[in-house]
């Protein structure tokens, strides 16, 4: 039986979770880099905590009875997760997951948020009021 | 505070044995403000903060981190039918750990109470299952400090300080609003610099109101009001030191504030008098948590009421999408406020009023809190029209209710031995349809200027805590008098947004910080009185 430390480093447990976390959040343009945050989270949680170790090594396993996991097809994968919805595992791995995904800067790219901007001079001189679309509504009224 | 050279505390201000000092515990809003107040009218004042001393070049510019960093995270436990002890059970609140309490992390909105936010409870007479009950002040008792609050924090459109300018996504709040028939619609009373004030310089439109300002802009105890008592020589600050136990003697006086420090020893710090700021959750805590064989029940509290009455405002967020870009994110998060909805009209179907006031977040934090829980291509191909979206937060008033309360947990005790406090809500159905309405007004605000889809986002974990340590005209009905003074106990003060007998729809920290510095003023009176 292989102990809670050798679980999650496992290419099978990597290439599972790093599947589950794209069809949680699909953002195509994304590479998978920023889905493999996920595994690198829930790694470091399974090295701290024997319950989450356990949590992941057996959701891990449930989804790869059979064909393994990351070989089935987007449609596939996501009615698998959908069978499982609401589970610990599904649930670590997801509030993992939109903490991770967002708060990558390549998803901020991707979404057009520009993130920090007091090194540069905040937003004062970079259009912080440059929509144009509408008018100041103060003075309108 | 002086620190010597491995960072450590060097030796304190006042010795611990001091009988002439007053301690005040917690620097946020209530607590620093009074802190600052009475140092500079020559009280000695030793400031208990659990959480450490950051600067503002400290805070961080990313949501998950600084919340990391800033936000009180101590176990809590929550029960009741709300929706926050099914999505944040461990989260009831969002608030600050740090010197400079939960005004580190505040967006800087600055209504006043209306008049007859004051007495709600004559307003409308008896509400089934709220326990509402006038303030023993009315409006014109805080006015004088109100200004002075303004004057001290530089809120716009006060004492001739320029209004905030229209940012993206005010415009399209702001225009919606207009379009669809409201009146008050302005950037709002905000206590951030629109020019330099007080030290401080204007705001540089740099956002993330809620990680911590790292320019200074914005009015906190942090940047304002702890230095100024620093400057005095009268302040002893004490961050890392966990309040934990306020002792008393045998005649039922306030004598001391057990604390545990930095190192995790326990101290304790004697006082002519303590002040608890603690916010709404902690300060209940905190009094449950002192009871003794003559306050069994915890103290101040023959009336029962410690820990009742837990309020944390209706509030609620609409986020909207549209064709052209709006880059929410970009500038001050909450510039910008329609006031209609604060009026006192019954006939909406229900009692109180509520704001609409400008608000946005990061991807991140919108991730998680836009439609909790939710995942897959549709909420995916949303988030990917976030520099499209506009949003808006909903602040109304909630009614207070004796089972809305705070507890000491049975079983679930801190890191410092202390029994962790439970936070038990169950909404008012006043509460509920206030917030239908708020989301009905913010949708059509929004499709007044076109939006593709609009979002109605649940409570967040509340930042606005209130009313556990009650202000009452009758000792029977709360657990302070009008000036924040324990009925039962001469010396013991509550400093903070605990008082507050009703909520009302402001945002508290403003008249927080007026009660504090009422509080003051009645504190030095009492001492040259020999009373104290």
């Amino acid at each position: 039986m292989s102990t809670p430390e050798t679980a999650i480093p496992s290419s099978q447990a990597m290439a599972t979770i790093t599947a589950a976390a794209r069809i949680m959040y699909p953002h195509d343009a994304l590479p998978d880099d920023v889905y493999a945050r996920v595994t690198e989270r829930l790694a470091e949680a399974a090295r701290a905590d024997s319950g989450a170790a356990r949590t992941v090594q057996d959701g891990v396993a449930a989804l790869n009875v059979g064909q393994p996991f990351a070989e089935l097809s987007g449609d596939e994968q996501l009615e698998v997760l959908k069978g499982i919805e609401g589970s610990e595992f599904f649930e670590l791995v997801r509030s993992t997951a939109v903490v991770e995904v967002y708060s990558d800067q390549r998803t901020w790219r991707l979404v057009g948020y520009e993130g920090p901007s007091f090194d540069k001079g905040g937003y004062l001189n970079r259009g912080f009021n440059d929509l144009d679309w509408l008018p100041d509504p103060e003075a309108a009224s | 505070m002086s620190l010597q050279p491995d960072g450590r505390r060097a030796v304190n201000l006042f010795a611990a044995d001091d009988s002439d000092v007053i301690v005040v515990i917690g620097s946020g809003a209530g607590g620093g403000t009074l802190a600052s107040e009475l140092t500079r009218n020559g009280v000695k004042v030793v400031l208990l903060e659990a959480g450490r001393h950051y600067q503002p070049e400290d805070f961080i510019n990313d949501e998950w981190a600084s919340l990391n960093q800033l936000a009180w995270l101590d176990e809590r436990t929550t029960s009741g039918s709300w929706r926050i002890a099914r999505e944040f059970p461990g989260l009831p609140a969002w608030t600050c750990k740090a010197v400079g309490g939960t005004t580190v992390h505040w967006a800087g909105c600055c209504p006043r109470f209306k008049d007859w936010e004051f007495r709600i409870r004559s307003e409308h007479g008896p509400i089934d299952g709220a326990s509402l009950l006038d303030w023993p002040i009315g409006l014109t008792d805080l006015e004088p400090y109100y200004d002075k609050a303004e004057y001290r924090m530089g809120v716009t459109r006060t004492n001739g300080i320029p209004a905030p300018a229209a940012n993206n996504n005010f415009k399209v709040m702001g225009n919606g609003a207009l379009r669809s028939g409201y009146k008050d619609v302005s950037t709002g009373r905000m206590a951030f610099n629109t020019v330099p004030r007080d030290g401080r310089p204007a705001t540089i439109q740099d956002g993330f109101n809620y990680q911590g300002d790292k320019q200074r802009a914005h009015w906190s105890t942090l940047t304002a009001e702890i230095p100024r008592a620093g400057k005095t020589g009268r302040l002893d600050l004490r961050p890392e030191s966990m309040a934990i136990r306020i002792e008393h003697d045998k005649s039922g006086t306030v004598t001391g504030v057990v604390y545990v420090d930095a190192e995790g020893n326990e101290r304790h710090q004697r006082a002519r008098a303590v002040c608890v700021a603690c916010n709404a959750i902690e300060t209940a805590r905190l009094l449950l948590n002192s009871a003794s064989p003559l306050f069994p029940d915890g103290l101040a509290n023959s009336s029962g009421q410690v820990g009742r009455n837990y309020m944390r405002h209706v509030t609620g967020a609409v986020f909207a999408t549209f064709d052209k870009p709006v880059r929410m994110y970009r500038g001050e998060t909450m510039a910008g406020i329609v006031t209609d909805e604060s009026r006192n009209d019954p006939g909406r179907g229900f009692a109180g009023g509520y704001y609409l006031e400008l608000h946005s977040l990061g991807p991140s934090f919108l991730a998680n809190f836009l439609m909790p829980r939710a995942w897959g291509r549709d909420f995916a191909a949303i988030m990917e029209q976030y520099d499209h979206m506009a949003g808006m937060f909903l602040v109304g008033e909630d009614l207070p209710r004796e089972s809305n309360r705070v507890t000491l947990s049975r079983g679930a005790r801190d890191q410092f031995g202390q029994p962790v406090p439970n936070v038990h809500v169950d909404e008012h159905p006043n509460d509920t349809a206030m917030r239908e309405h708020g989301y009905v007004a913010g949708e059509s605000v929004y499709h007044a200027v076109d939006a593709t889809a609009t979002f109605r986002v649940p409570p967040y974990p509340a930042s606005h805590n209130l009313g556990t340590a009650r202000m009452s005209a009758r000792p029977q009905d709360g657990v302070v008098n009008e000036f924040g003074r324990a009925h039962d106990i001469p010396n013991l003060f509550v400093s903070d947004g605990s008082v507050m007998t009703t909520g009302a729809a402001a945002n508290p920290t403003l008249t927080i910080v007026a009660l504090a510095l009422r509080q003051a003023g009645h504190i030095e009176q009492q001492m040259k009185a020999g009373a104290l």
